[in-house]
Formats: C-alpha cells, structure tokens, sequence
C-alpha cells in the first residue's frame, strides 16, 4: 500500500531528491500555494517523484520557467509541484546534424547561447522567449513571429523522453531529422500541458542563423489594406521570415509611429537577397496603399518585451490569414480597448487586454468563438487571473467526437488523474 | 477466414455491386503493396466514394468482427496494404476529389484517394504546389502519404507529410467520424493530427485532408557533382550542411545506380565516378545564386571530379529524370532486391558509408545506392538472385547488419517508408519495452478492438500486448507503508 501520511511523504521525497531540495508549500502557482515542491536533478528522480505521487494519490503540477501558469483551467489541486529548473543540460549537441538534446528546464535563452558560435538557432520566439524554458514551450505549444517560416514546436521537437503518469520513463520519436518509425509521440506531448507526461528530455531540430536580415514597418490607413498587403506577400515569391500584424495599440506601445494597423516584415537569407526581396516587398506594399520604413533589428526585442511584458488578460485567437480584419473588428466589437497583434501569414494572433472583468469577457469569448468557429478556429485564455477563469472556458468548444478520443486517451495514460488534472480541454 | 453471407450481402447492398470485389481474380490485385514479399489477399476489397459509407463500412465489419486494411494507391514499399488476417480491403480509388481549394489561406481540403501530383497540377498554373513530393508521386495517393508520413527529395528544405497536413477526418476503429485540426492557427485540445499522420491504418481510415500548400519559388537551380567515392560524396554532403545551407534537395547516387540509370535513360551522369550528388536550390534568385555557387565551392573543394549546373528546364529534368527513375533502372543489374530506409544522423554518413562496403564485401553482394544524402536516409538496394538459393538470406541477413549499424550510429528504422509488415520486427531496436507499450496503448484509443490493419507497424512483442506492464522507477525505502 501507498504512503498515506504526510510525514512519510515528505520522508519520500526527500529521499528522491535530498531534503534541500524539496518545500514544504512553495510558490504559490495560479493563486494556490501547493502543498509540496520539489526540484529533482536528473530525470530519474523527477520519474520516482511521479512515481510517489502517483502512489500516494497526488496531483502533479510540473512547472518550467512559470511564464504560462495561468493557462488552462484554474488547478483544483496542486499536491506537488514538479519544478524542472535544475534540468538544465544541454545533453547532447550535433552542430554538423544541426540536432540538440536538452532537459526540459533549459531555457530558450540559453540553448541560443550554446548555438550562436556555430551560427544556429532553434527558431522558437513566443513572449519571453529567452526565458521561457523548453519543456514549458512544448507543453504550452507557445510560439512567436517566426513560426511564419519554420513552424511551431510541432514541426521541430525530433523526440521526447517524458515521465508518464505512474513514473514509468517513456521515449517517443528519434534523435534523428526524418524518422517515421512507430507513431509520432512528439506531436501528441506538444501543446498537451503536461496532462499525458512529464516532458523531461527533448530533442530538437535546429536551422542555420540567417547570413544577413532586414526588418520592415509597412503601415497603413485601414486594417483592410494591411489585410490586402498581406494576401499580395503570400501569393507571391517573398519568403518572410516574419509578418507580424501591429495595430496601433501595439504600434504605441513599441514606440512606433501608430497607423490604423501596420505590418512588420523581415527577411533573412544572404545579403544579395535581402537586398533584391527589398524591392518586392516595398513595391508590394506601396501596391497597397502603404508607405514602408527600414527598422532596426532590436525592433524584435522591442516588440518581444511590449507582448511579454503586458500585464493582463491574453487571448490567443486561431484564425486565417484572409479574416484578419473580421477578426481585429471582431475583437475591437466586444472587447473594445484590447490590443492586437500577431503572425498575420498565418491568422495566428494575440489580443492584450488591460481591463475586463469576468462577465464581459464570458460574452465576448462567446461572441468571438462563434466569429473564427466559422473557419473552426479557437480563442484560447493564455492568461488571466484565477478569479476570471474560474468563470469560463479557457479553451474553447472542442467538438465532441474529437473530444471523446481525448478524454479516452487521458484515461488510457493518466487513469488516477495525476498530471494536472482538471486543468486541459474538457477538464481533462 | 471467409466472410458471412450476411457481411457480403451488406457490403453489396451498401455499395452496389460495382463497390464490391469478391472474385479471386480481382482480389489478387490487391494482396499486396509495392513489397510484394508479404502477399495475402483479402475476402473482399470495397471502393467507397463517401465518408458516409467508410463509416458504414467500418461499422459493420466492427459488428461482424473482421479486420479492415485501407489502401490507397498499393504503392507502399512496407506490406502496408496487405491483409495476413483476410477482410475487407477498403480502397480509396474512387474517393479522388479536390473538396476545396483556398489559395487565399494556402491550404486544399482533398479525399484520401486524390493521387498526390494532381494536386500540384490543379494549382500550378497559379503559382502553388503541394510540397511533398515521394518519387511515387505520379501514381501515389495524398491518403497513403497520410497514412506513412512519406517523404521525398524535397523533404530536406520542406519537411515531411505530417509538416504539410492541418486537419484530417477520419472514420477511427471504432466507428466514429472524427474531425480534427484545420485550416486555422490554433486549435485547443491534443493534437491528434499530428499524432494520426502515420498512423498506416492502424487508427482507421483517413477520409479527408487540409494540407498546407507552398507558393512556387522564384527559381530553381539543379547542380551536379560527381566524386571518386562515396565517401567523399558523403562527406561533401555534412560539408555543405555544416555551411548553413539546406539545399531543397541533396540526393546521392553510387557508381553501381549510375551505370543502371545511365544505361537505361542515356548518359545522364558521368561515367566513371564513384558518386553523384544531385543537389537543388530554390527560393529567391539571389539566394539560389548565391547558394549554388558556394554549394559549388564546398564540392569541389572536396574533390569533386566534375561539377556542373544544369543551365535550363530541360537539363533539370534530365538530371532528375535519372535520379527518379532509378528504382526502375535497377532491373537492368538485378533481378531481385531488398530495399532499406534506415537513416543516420547526417554527420555519420561517410562512417555509415564505409561500413557498408564492409558489409557488402563481406556477404559478396552488389549493394545501388541512391538515396536522401541530405537527412541521412539511406536506401541501398541489396542485390539478390532469387533463383540462386540461400542467396535471399545472405541479402536479408546484410540488410539486417546494416540496420543495426545505423541504429548503433543514433539512427533510426525508417526514414519514410514506414514499418508496415516489414519493419515492424525491427523496432524494439530502437524503442524500450515502455516506449513499445506506450504506442500499443495509443493504438487501442483508436482502435479498441484490433482490427484495424492488423499486425502492422507494431510488433508481436509482450509489450504490445494486453496486461504488460512496464518496470517503473525503484522508490526509496521508507516511501511504502
């Protein structure tokens, strides 16, 4: 039988991880003060703390950096929460097979720093990046303006070793860029927050670092020339790396000349192209009614530190790139001070807002959920404070048969609801 | 086993008799894929037109408890599309439509059966493509790609199927029409597109798909470079890698599938050289100048003996046209081969490469290799004379020392065939008892009762098995009471 009291627990984990390494309570996480933290140094401690609290009846709560924890449903419990900041290593890195190896806690900062002598990056930029850490990112499926050209986490996580709900240490997917051997366990463990293991290892595909990069800020009288601006790239041979839509809240927000709504595009390969896509692009826009200025590139960290910087209630808006202004007017209809901006290539945007309260954001998630639920989109509560998201669905409709084979797998791999529980789509 | 009466009676009733093959003669085109190694003919092939009747289908050989194996167009080189257990074979030949094309957000929604180079010609003209492009891709389905996550050339730059796919609708093992993903940037929820691309019919039958398209590249430049030995070829390839450029395509020919290209489609490639690598740039003109000239550079100073770049259309095609039509040039040197798709990390190719020599000395067999240099997947054919006998299991048994070779060196089974029949003995190489259990289990999500394309892509190992129970971390003494 399972330890059941408290003393013999915190003998438990002690034992796994040595007694400095574990709290009793902790910091407080979604506005819950667990009751047990703990830090494991290697992945087999941190496999043996879920292994306990699998045992002994408790929810797990792994936390990487602690950018996102407001993401999902408000956590009914939080039992033990699982940190990854000292599974930090860097395990393995193969610059000539452009491939990384990494423990979840890396952060996203430093794996650049290990990278950039050899002119590589793993192109993941979500708010905050450089802090954020890796398992975190691939849990919470966060991405930034460069998912335009290389995709999210899901286009680059190789492999994943990952703890599940009854510790058992599990590896799906290959060390390897290409490999289609057994069933993509990667792609199921991105954007799952943790609710099917705990992300412990992980192997990544890097790209070479851009030669030379220009960044441009095309702005523009109406949202719909922007829109227009924007089908003109993508029906043309340019290949941004970025495509950001600012309107001009984030515009003034980053210090920019504010416009009814602007664009910033970048575009990095060798300096001849640069130089030669300068042209297409500033035709393109002058086509559509814009006028177009050269930026710098601390532009990025400028407009990273405004998005991570934003202290409030953040909606992650799925859409398509063609409804870019039903969806910012659609936005601005119910909520009418958020502020908007995003991967406009991709219709993957962000709306900031400063002041809601919970029943004006219960209409307006509905309304907007009925707008993008139009080309199957999603609104997502990325972040607000437990009191509001209490009062809603952070998720969003997930349609029922689809929904019914995601609650069959929770029970198939977390059967006593041990890793988040309560907190994914559906309660899961 | 046979089918019911009553099984084959509904089966007609549901799809006319024209949806219906019964006959021995018109079953044997379907006992097998393109591995015709593993030949067993189902008891009945269906041919669909709608979801609806995959679904109805499916239901009732559920009810009936009889397997069901999909197929698309019998292309698959794994004996994927063969059925060990009998049953009903549900091909997707008649379920070809574009259901939507939406250039404006860059995707297509397609049935499974819509051959994939149609999808290309249907947008090409206005400036799009389908990125992924299997040297099948003239004959093969955009399902059967699904289902095998397939590869191609191309995948180096563009990735592979599962890159390419937003949302899928699939009729699942257990009878259920599930829709997942599309056309928009976020979906909430796990995500099972990406975990249902290669799933080779062992979660039911893909019956829609939104798949990404591209815009055309401002230009194309194909090079040619030809080397004394493979391993300088190889090690020109981790060259040109290292130099931060990813070619669209980095595809490799040893001097055994130059001969037979050469003599089958005419001097394409030098004669004389050990290697030729085939390399293709695209993206903006600058950029693939710019590229290809210090591509050029790397190659020859590696030793290249030649190094040419085809100087317009026709040429391009020339060159690849050997490149695609090596599989079928073999015939002239062999009349049997194995074919591997194992890959190793990239910067392990002239190891990997050398050790193959080794074993093909050693076994005294003729080993064509033409491959994806670029990802590290190999695809060596290994010659054989199946008249000569023992001869099949000197070349299986060379094939099976290469794979451990490139598992040993961090690689992995498949690169983009799949696992099929083939394969499937073939992963507990690479995947612990735990991680082997963990995908039985997701396999059982989807299909509860087993009869989705049986005895494919898992093996018949006590992990994939009921009531296994993997070992679990040792807790500290004191943590039980």
């Amino acid at each position: 039988m399972a330890v059941t009291t408290g003393a013999a627990l915190a003998d438990g984990l002690r034992a796994i991880v040595g007694a400095e390494h574990v709290r009793e309570g902790g910091s407080p996480v979604d506005g819950v003060v667990p009751r047990w933290s703990a830090a494991p140094a290697s992945i087999e401690q941190a496999a043996a703390l879920v292994a306990l609290a699998h045992d002994a009846g408790l929810a797990v709560f792994p936390r990487g950096s602690g950018s996102t924890l407001e993401l999902g449903h408000a956590a009914a419990r939080v039992d033990l929460v699982l940190e990854t900041r000292r599974l930090d290593a860097v395990l393995e890195y193969n610059p000539d097979d452009l491939t990384v190896t990494v423990q979840a806690g890396c952060t996203a900062g430093a794996l650049a720093t290990r990278l950039a002598p050899r002119r590589q990056m793993l192109p993941l930029d979500p708010p905050g990046w450089s802090a954020r850490s890796l398992g975190g990112i691939a849990a919470t499926q966060a991405s930034g303006p460069l998912r335009l050209r290389y995709g999210t986490m899901r286009d680059l996580l190789l492999g994943v070793r990952f703890a599940q709900a009854d510790g058992v240490l599990t590896w799906g997917g290959a060390k390897v860029v290409k490999s289609v051997s057994g069933y993509d366990v990667p792609k199921l463990m991105v954007g799952a927050l943790g609710t099917l293991g705990v992300l412990l290892e992980l192997t990544l595909r890097l790209h070479p670092a851009p030669d030379y990069e220009s960044t441009w800020l095309a702005s523009f009288r109406t949202p719909a020339h922007a829109q227009e601006c924007v089908a003109a790239l993508l029906d043309s041979t340019v290949q941004p790396n970025r495509l950001e839509l600012l309107d001009s809240r984030v515009l003034a927000v980053c210090n920019l000349p504010v416009s009814a709504a602007a664009l910033v595009i970048s575009i990095g390969t060798v300096e001849p192209a640069v130089r030669a896509e300068e042209g297409l692009v500033k035709a393109i826009v002058q086509r559509a009614h814009g006028t177009t200025e050269t930026m710098g590139a601390s532009f990025w960290r400028t407009y990273d530190r405004a998005l991570a910087g934003f202290d409030g209630v953040t909606l992650r808006i799925g859409t398509v790139p063609a409804r870019l202004v039903e969806t910012l007017g659609a936005v601005q209809a119910v909520l009418p001070g958020a502020a908007m901006a995003g991967a406009a290539g991709l219709g993957a945007l962000r709306a900031l807002i400063t002041h809601a309260d919970a029943a004006t954001l219960l209409e307006a998630l509905e309304r907007l959920r009925a707008t993008v639920g139009e080309v199957d989109g999603a609104v997502i509560v990325e972040r607000a404070p437990r009191a509001v998201r209490e009062r809603l669905d952070p998720w969003g409709p997930v349609p029922a048969a689809a929904l019914t084979v995601m609650r069959t797998m929770k029970t198939e791999f977390d059967p006593r609801g041990v890793l988040n529980p309560g907190r994914f789509v559906g309660g899961l | 086993m046979a089918l019911s009466a009553s099984v084959v009676a509904a089966l007609q009733r549901l799809l006319g008799p024209a949806g219906v093959v019964l006959t021995p003669e018109g079953r044997l085109t379907y006992e097998s894929d393109m591995l015709t190694l593993y030949k067993a003919a189902p008891d009945a092939v269906v041919l669909p037109t709608s979801t609806d009747e995959v679904q109805a289908i499916v239901r009732l050989c559920r009810e009936a408890h009889v397997p069901v194996v999909p197929r698309g167009s019998g292309t698959g080189l794994i004996g994927g599309a063969t059925a060990p257990h009998g049953g009903v074979m549900v091909a997707m030949t008649r379920m070809t439509q574009i259901l939507e094309l939406d250039l404006a957000n860059r995707c297509a929604t397609v049935q499974p059966g819509l051959i994939n180079l149609w999808l290309t010609n249907a947008v090409r003209e206005r400036g799009w493509f389908f990125a992924p492009d299997p040297s099948s891709q003239m004959v093969s389905s955009i399902g059967g790609n699904v289902a095998t996550n397939a590869g191609g050339p191309h995948c180096l730059k563009y990735g592979i199927t599962t890159n390419h796919v937003l949302g899928l609708e699939m009729v699942t093992g257990t009878g259920d029409v599930v829709r997942v993903g599309g056309k928009a940037a976020e979906r909430a929820g796990y995500d099972l597109t990406g975990v249902m691309v290669g799933n080779e019919g062992t979660f039911g039958l893909v019956t829609a798909i939104t798949v990404r398209l591209l815009h055309l590249p401002e230009a194309v430049k194909t090079a040619l470079a030809s080397f004394a030995s493979l391993v300088e070829a190889s090690e020109a390839v981790s060259a040109i890698i290292a130099a931060g450029i990813i070619p669209a395509a980095l595809e490799m020919l040893d001097d055994a599938m130059i001969g037979a290209v050469n003599a089958a489609v005419g001097k394409v490639y030098p004669d004389g050289a050990g290697a030729v690598l085939l390399i293709e740039l695209d993206g903006p003109r600058a950029e693939v100048e710019a590229q290809a000239e210090r591509v050029a550079a790397i190659c020859r100073e590696r030793q290249a003996l030649v190094v040419t770049v085809a100087r317009d259309e026709a040429e391009r095609a020339l060159l690849w046209k050997g490149r695609k039509e090596a599989a079928g040039a073999v015939g002239r040197i062999t009349a049997a081969y194995l074919l591997q798709d194992a890959v190793v990390p990239r910067s392990r190719l002239p190891q990997i490469m050398r050790e193959m020599v080794a074993i093909s000395k050693r076994h005294n067999l003729l080993f064509a290799n033409v491959f994806h240099a670029g990802d590290g997947n190999l695809h060596p054919l290994i010659c054989y004379d199946d008249r000569k006998p023992g001869e099949l299991e000197r070349a299986q048994q060379a094939n099976e020392e290469l794979l451990h070779a490139c598992i040993a060196l961090g690689g992995t089974v498949s690169g983009e065939h799949g696992i099929g029949m083939d394969k499937a003995k073939n992963l507990p190489l690479q995947y612990a008892e735990a991680d082997l259990n963990f995908m039985f289990r997701l396999r059982r999500v989807f299909d509860p009762d087993g009869l989705m394309n049986p005895a494919k892509l898992l093996p018949s190992h006590p992990a994939c098995g009921e009531g296994f129970r993997p070992s679990r971390p040792t807790l500290p003494a004191g943590t039980w009471v």
